[in-house]
């Protein structure tokens, strides 16, 4: 039964149809009760016999079947067919209604269906007449189907399609309404003799089988009809608007008369197909990516709403994966290499975000789009940190370029782990392309923030910014090389007072701790204790001079470093005029009394002094480092000087003491005149002391010219950091061999691989290699050359 | 006087002072530390004995530790004293 409701269109549910059922069975069993009533001897019940006086029940048979008048059948159906001709013809029934029809209204109040049920249809049914009512009614209906296909085949061919359509449509929903009317009236055939049948179709589908047989199957017509259905689809996506209604019962005439998937679904998405494959053609000719992401975006979405306005259910399915298909999957790598560097450049948010959206729903399209996306990374990453003319950005360039990575992965990307991790391959891939460079401009950044006068942040920005850069950092290779340039900057930072905040420097140490752990960072933390011992030295000496004699007139501070600490500084013996060497000795006296055992090496290079000086203006204070102190100093003695008197006097480098010439003649603050005046300091070049000196400020800062320096230690720290890593590669060698006694060259270089922590050629592994075996560290196999013993 | 120093920032590392420019135990630089340590400076001292033979603390006590009978200057085998 329920097979049947599920095939059947309108007006009757399940519930209604079953309860039609059950009434029929109770009317068929009263009806028959009462046909025999003659025979049954009814008693009155067995309560009454309680009594216990027996009374017998007697069941006799008919004496005589009753029947039927001779011409019933014949008369009935009759009737029967000008009924159904009239519903066929739509004209008004000439029978008394009441003979055919017997109307009931169910009782339920919310049943508003009318049951229409024909005794006399129930009469010939009783009397074994089914199987001919039925072939007679078939018969019936299928003259009339029959009748009905003249009207399309001869259908003007030039009337339009639409009233084409129109008049299918008619004639289905004809066809239905006579349909369900018919079956009313032979509900009661339709409910036992069909439903007892399982080869019978019911009347509702015996309806479709003809309406399919006739009508429907007819070539042309279907053609007609499906073309044109395609091309009102068509229509409407072109935009117009086409009576979706239309559509939508047609489509249902089809998928009811189970045709829908060969008439017209293979047709449709064939010509779906080649719509899109032109247009996405079209399309990626004409217009540029974010454009064509929302057309595409916007076809799916009228595809969709197609799919729920008229198509069947099951064309979802195929016909979005078709439409994906041809706008998406065809042109991935054109999609992207077109458009992702423009959408990636332009920072659009939303057209990443669709993108994402739109390849998630491709076969393949997330690959694709990572890849591209991890190659963006890599090229434009790659551009930052492989042009020197733009090293002085680099570093902010890379957290600005990540900032907005991130965004996109978080904002656009779904935070698809897979694209956080190919974004963060791809840093890594490229920050390591040029080697050094990267770890040095990091430490150097990393400088810059931390260096006192840096106003622009606050204590809680600096924090933000630090961890960035840490991210930045932990790509980073060869991280003795940021150790390197950092250790320089800090030494200079802590010795000349130029740290913002001592905070700022711990949360900084700390964090490179956690990043590479504690060997890393020891001799970081060993120069935060030089200097605090320092200050512990400079108490206990303030009060030993205090105890002296004659106290100098200078204050004296002085920073013991611990050498291996601190980077290596070249000495420099410079010649200090007698007062500054009386009180160096008397600091070096009280500080070896101390510390026996030990000698003090000192650094002129690193010392510096505030100068109490007397213009024309007024009295100044210059914050000036201890060349240009020297310098400064010759001037107490004479008016004028040549710079190789100065040179001969001071005992200072020759480039340094230039440079510390510029900062004085040549800078912001000229407190020296140079003659001939000019930009560079040339040999005889004559200074004298500026008395005309002039400035807003009472405390003035020289600063030492480092233009040239930076590039010397630049050049010096990094060629230490390659001595350092030659003798980590050796110390590593001999610490894998002494373990293994014997082993092959390639799992000794794979094994150093995994303890080195910087990025080594193989060719440098050989050269150490080979180093160690010529100092007897290890020898070669006899036999085979490839195999390494270690030496004890 | 025109130009006077008010304030004076030196600068100055310290290193040992030793007759050997290295440890006669662990053969390492005085200015380096012993093998145990990771970093030289005030964590990984010298000692003088008073035969004036000099080695890394944890060196000499490590070998000091290890001689049963006698302690003696593992450099001249004199009897080993610290000197004061």
């Amino acid at each position: 039964d329920s097979t049947n409701t599920s095939q059947q269109r309108p007006s009757c549910s399940l519930p209604i149809m079953a309860e039609d059922i059950r009434q029929d069975k109770k009317a068929n069993f009263s009806a028959l009760t009462e046909h025999n009533n003659n025979g049954v001897t009814r008693t009155s019940g067995l309560a009454s016999n309680k009594t216990g006086a027996s009374k017998k029940l007697v069941i006799k048979n008919f004496k005589d079947r009753p029947k039927l008048a001779e011409t019933y059948t014949e008369d009935t159906w009759l009737k029967l067919r000008d009924a159904v001709g009239a519903i066929q013809n739509s004209t008004s029934i000439k029978y008394n209604l009441e003979e055919l029809y017997q109307v009931r209204m169910e009782n339920k109040q919310e049943c508003l269906t009318l049951s229409y049920c024909s005794p006399a249809v129930e009469n010939l049914c009783s009397y074994k007449v089914s199987p001919t009512l039925y072939k007679q009614l078939r018969q019936l209906c299928e003259e009339h189907v029959q009748a009905q296909i003249h009207q399309f085949r001869e259908y003007p061919s030039r009337a339009s399609v639409l009233s084409f359509l129109k008049r299918m449509n008619r004639c289905w929903q004809d066809h239905c309404r006579q349909t369900i009317m018919i079956r009313s009236i032979f509900l009661f055939l339709d409910r036992t003799y069909v439903l007892q049948n399982s080869l019978l179709p019911s009347i509702w589908d015996t309806g479709l089988e003809l309406f399919r047989t006739h009508i429907v199957s007819d070539g042309a017509v279907q053609k007609r009809t499906v073309d044109g259905i395609l091309e009102q689809i068509e229509r409407e996506r072109n935009g117009e608007t086409v009576d979706r209604s239309l559509l939508r019962s047609l489509l249902g005439m089809l998928s009811d008369l189970q045709v829908y998937k060969e008439s017209f679904e293979e047709r449709f998405l064939t010509d779906t197909n080649r719509l899109y494959a032109a247009e996405g053609q079209r399309l990626m000719q004409e217009r540029d990516v974010p454009e064509y992401l929302h057309h595409v975006a916007r076809r799916l979405e009228e595809e969709n709403d197609r799919v729920i306005s008229y198509l069947d259910q099951s064309t979802q399915k195929p016909l979005i994966s078709n439409v994906e298909k041809q706008l998406l999957g065809e042109h991935m790598a054109a999609i992207l290499q077109k458009g992702l560097s423009i959408l990636l450049d332009g920072n659009r948010v939303t057209e990443l975000a669709l993108l994402y959206q739109l390849f998630s729903k491709v076969k393949g399209g997330l690959p694709t789009l990572l890849q591209h996306w991890r190659d963006y990374i890599k090229s434009f990453g790659g551009e930052i940190v492989g042009t020197p003319e733009k090293d002085k950005d680099m570093v902010q360039d890379l957290l600005d370029f990540k900032d907005k990575m991130d965004n996109v992965t978080q904002g656009c990307f779904n935070r698809n782990e897979s694209f956080i991790n190919a974004m963060k391959e791809a840093f890594e891939a490229f920050i390591n392309k040029r080697p050094n460079k990267p770890a040095e401009l990091i430490a150097k950044y990393v400088d810059s923030k931390l260096r006192a006068g840096n106003k622009e942040a606050t204590e809680e920005e600096l924090e933000r910014i630090l961890d960035k850069i840490m991210i930045i950092f932990r790509f980073i290779h060869g991280k003795d090389v940021f150790e390197a340039f950092y250790k320089k900057d800090l030494a200079k930072r802590l010795l000349v007072g130029k740290s913002a905040s001592v905070d700022a420097e711990k949360s900084m140490l700390s964090k490179l701790k956690h990043e590479c752990g504690a060997a890393f960072t020891s001799k970081l933390e060993g120069m935060f204790k030089d200097m605090e011992l320092s200050k512990d030295v400079m108490i206990q000496f303030k009060q030993y001079t205090q105890n002296q004699s004659e106290p100098s007139q200078i204050e004296l501070t002085v920073n013991i470093l611990t050498m291996g600490y601190w980077p290596t500084y070249t000495p420099m013996e410079v010649h200090l005029p007698p007062e500054m060497v009386k009180l160096q000795e008397v600091f070096k006296l009280f500080y070896l009394g101390k510390h026996s055992g030990r000698k003090l090496q000192w650094q002129p290079t690193l010392g510096h002094a505030v100068l109490r000086t007397e213009f024309k203006e007024g009295k100044k204070e210059l914050q000036v480092s201890l060349f240009q102190t020297l310098v400064l100093l010759m001037f107490n003695e004479a008016e004028e000087f040549s710079v190789e008197e100065i040179k001969s006097a001071t005992g200072i480098e020759e480039g340094e003491l230039r440079r510390t010439l510029q900062s004085l003649a040549c800078g912001k603050a000229r407190v020296l005149n140079k003659n001939p005046r000019g930009k560079d300091v040339e040999d005889g070049d004559r200074f004298n002391f500026n008395n005309e000196f002039r400035h807003k400020l009472f405390r003035i800062k020289i600063n030492q010219i480092q233009m040239k320096e930076t590039v010397e230690e630049q050049v010096s720290t990094t060629e230490r950091v390659f001595q350092d890593r030659q003798y980590q590669i050796d110390a590593a060698v001999v610490r894998i061999m002494k373990m293994r006694k014997t082993l092959s060259h390639n799992l000794l270089v794979s094994e150093l691989y995994n303890q080195l922590k910087f990025p080594v050629k193989p060719g440098d592994l050989k050269k150490r290699i080979e180093s160690l075996i010529d100092r007897d560290y290890m020898e070669r196999d006899k036999e085979s050359p490839n195999q390494y013993h270690y030496v004890a | 006087m025109k130009v006077k120093i008010k304030q004076w920032n030196g600068v100055a590392s310290w290193l040992w002072v030793a007759n050997d420019e290295n440890c006669g135990i662990c053969r390492m630089s005085f200015n380096g530390c012993c093998p145990d340590c990771k970093v030289p400076g005030d964590d990984c001292p010298l000692v003088w004995g008073q035969c004036s033979h000099c080695f890394h603390m944890h060196c000499i006590l490590k070998w000091l530790n290890s001689q049963q009978v006698q302690q003696q200057c593992p450099m001249c085998r004199q009897e080993w004293k610290f000197k004061e």
